[in-house]
């Protein structure tokens, strides 16, 4: 025989139990990998991946798909808009912490890195590439440095939503062609 | 790799002998999520032979050091008590993944609050170790402002739960001040909540953690509660004074005739005004809905382009060419959840502080001991330690005092 303090007790253990369970069988993807990635496409390069991020040193850094790449001799994303000449003087240059290189291939064409270490994932690049050049430097996440937050400080505070989540075996989101855009 | 550009202004030249640079993108490694469900289960069951059978406070020290090494660094504060139930709405309500290991991370620690009481909170969760390990001086909260404080959780965790209802991103975890302390980084909350931590115990714990909020009721009626001392007690008063987190309840005598009359008074004033107090608690969120409300992006943002405030959110909703009348219906939307989910949130709240009240003042058994009280107690087994009855030497003198 069990007394009404313990039978009391055993109900109200399985009344707070009961609604966990149910919101257990309810619930709907049981998927658990998928990782924390920037739609380049919805991207508006605010600037804003480069603070928001838990990590000092922000886990977004900029991408140059080469094969996109016009190799500008005057490469938009390269100079500054306000540039006094094209030259390499560090106020005539677009990103703030020298992060392209810049290397001379051939008459009169330059190849553009990123040199990862040294860029912040501010956009600025990106952005001058995207106003007046291919489009071909932009923004991503990169996996090996995410720490895959519950959820993502970028992602909570992205003023168009471009932070998503992509399957584990799709970590990256490249640029889609003009004409399948939707 | 699709190399295929957005805008194709300036076609790529064609060179001689130049091989174009491959990228290298390394993908995400994901540590087995079985690693982590064992390491927690392992790491309970240490605990809970730690306090219940050894009864030693040094080793629950220790075990919180560990606690902050495995799962605070290891796993990168991965047992998150402000993210998890969290998670498990958002996986309910907005088809959010979430894989049976998480699901096992968060159900663990609340059947083991069902059965042993907040063992999890000793060493286990991360956010806890660490104020475990950086509580240098206690300052006692006196009882009133303490019992106050300690609503604040139940708040958050019922307004967390609307805000996420309604689709908002994860509201608490920008809150979280330990997170960049395990990813080497800081900001001014971690700063303000370490320096509190030095002077008031666990403070995140006892006064923000919404997780606390389920573990405290799951721990109501917790099987087995822990003891300060297995002896018959002296009322030496060392271990209420040794307990910073105010979970030692005093011993009480019977209580008089008079006072007996006085408390059934008060006791059936208190159920009378219950109505009263639940009508308030629906007011009260009935009126702060739309402040909330405005916090949500959807809203935040329709509110901008209708005084035609230009931000990054605006231009971004402008080039995404999206439909306004979309934009207006999921904030009729968020509006409406907000409108129901918060009054139904006062009201809980405000029952929940009646029903803290009316156990207040129920009619309590003689006690002779000291005892604890499951729900506070963050098993750190100080009382232990206080008692003059548990240490090895002189234990017959101390029964004879």
């Amino acid at each position: 025989m069990i007394s009404t303090r313990k039978f009391l007790r055993v109900l109200f253990g399985g009344g707070l139990l009961a609604p966990f369970l149910w919101l257990i069988g309810k619930r709907k993807s049981r998927q658990a990998a998928f990782l924390w990635q920037i739609d380049p496409d919805k991207c508006i390069q605010c600037g804003k991946c480069e603070t928001a991020c838990v990590l000092g040193h922000s886990a977004v850094k900029c991408v140059h798909q080469y094969a996109a790449c016009g190799y500008c001799l005057f490469c938009s994303g390269y100079y500054q808009d306000k540039r006094i000449k094209f030259d390499t003087a560090a106020e005539n240059l677009r990103c703030p912490t020298d992060a392209i290189k810049r290397k001379y291939i051939e008459d009169p064409y330059f190849e553009y890195t990123i040199d990862e270490e040294a860029c912040i994932g501010c956009g600025k690049c990106v952005k001058g590439c995207a106003a007046f050049g291919n489009g071909s430097l932009f923004l991503q996440i990169r996996q090996g440095l995410c720490k895959q937050c519950n959820q993502c400080r970028i992602a909570e505070i992205c003023p168009s939503h471009a932070v998503v989540r992509v399957p584990a075996d799709k970590p990256y989101l490249f640029k889609r062609p003009p004409e399948v855009k939707t | 790799m699709i190399p295929i550009l957005a805008q194709a202004r300036f076609p790529a030249p064609e060179f001689e002998n130049y091989i174009l640079p491959q990228l290298q993108m390394e993908t995400f490694i994901r540590d087995p999520i079985v690693w982590r469900v064992s390491a927690l289960l392992l790491f309970l069951v240490v605990t809970g032979l730690c306090f219940y059978r050894w009864r030693s406070a040094k080793a629950m020290r220790l075990l919180a050091l560990a606690g902050v090494a495995i799962f605070g660094f290891l796993f990168t504060a991965c047992p998150c008590p402000v993210g998890m139930f969290q998670n498990l709405l958002a996986a309910f309500v907005h088809d959010h993944p979430l894989g049976y290991g998480l699901l096992l991370l968060f159900a663990i620690p609340l059947a083991t609050a069902l059965f042993f009481g907040r063992l999890f909170c000793a060493g286990a969760c991360p956010l806890g170790a660490v104020q475990e390990l950086l509580h240098w001086k206690s300052i006692q909260i006196p009882l009133p402002v303490d019992r106050a404080l300690r609503l604040i959780p139940i708040a958050l965790f019922l307004l967390i739960v609307v805000a996420v209802v309604a689709g908002m991103t994860f509201p608490l975890c920008s809150l979280d001040p330990y997170l960049p302390l395990f990813l080497w980084s800081s900001s001014i909350s971690t700063v303000a909540f370490l320096v509190l931590g030095l002077f008031v115990s666990r403070p995140f714990c006892r006064y923000v953690c919404p997780y606390g909020v389920l573990l405290r009721l799951f721990s109501l009626v917790a099987w087995k509660t822990p003891a300060i001392t297995v002896k018959i007690c002296i009322t030496c008063r060392l271990c209420e004074q040794g307990c910073p987190n105010g979970a030692v309840l005093p011993p009480e005598d019977a209580p008089t005739a008079d006072l007996q009359v006085r408390g059934v008074r008060r006791l059936s004033r208190l159920i009378a005004s219950l109505p009263l107090a639940l009508c308030l608690g629906g007011l009260l969120g009935w009126y702060t809905a739309p402040i909330i409300s405005g916090h949500h992006p959807a809203v935040r943002l329709l509110a901008d382009i209708e005084i035609h405030q230009t931000n990054d959110a605006v231009e971004a909703f402008e080039t995404s060419g999206t439909p306004l009348a979309q934009l207006q219906n999921e904030v009729a939307q968020v509006r409406h959840i907000f409108d129901w989910g918060m009054p139904l949130a006062g009201v809980l709240l405000a029952g929940v502080v009646m029903a803290e009240l009316i156990a207040e003042n129920r009619r309590r058994k003689e006690s002779r001991s000291y005892t604890i009280d499951p729900s506070l107690c963050f098993c750190c087994g100080r009382c232990y330690a206080a008692c003059p009855l548990n240490r090895k030497r002189e234990p017959k003198e101390g029964a004879a005092s």
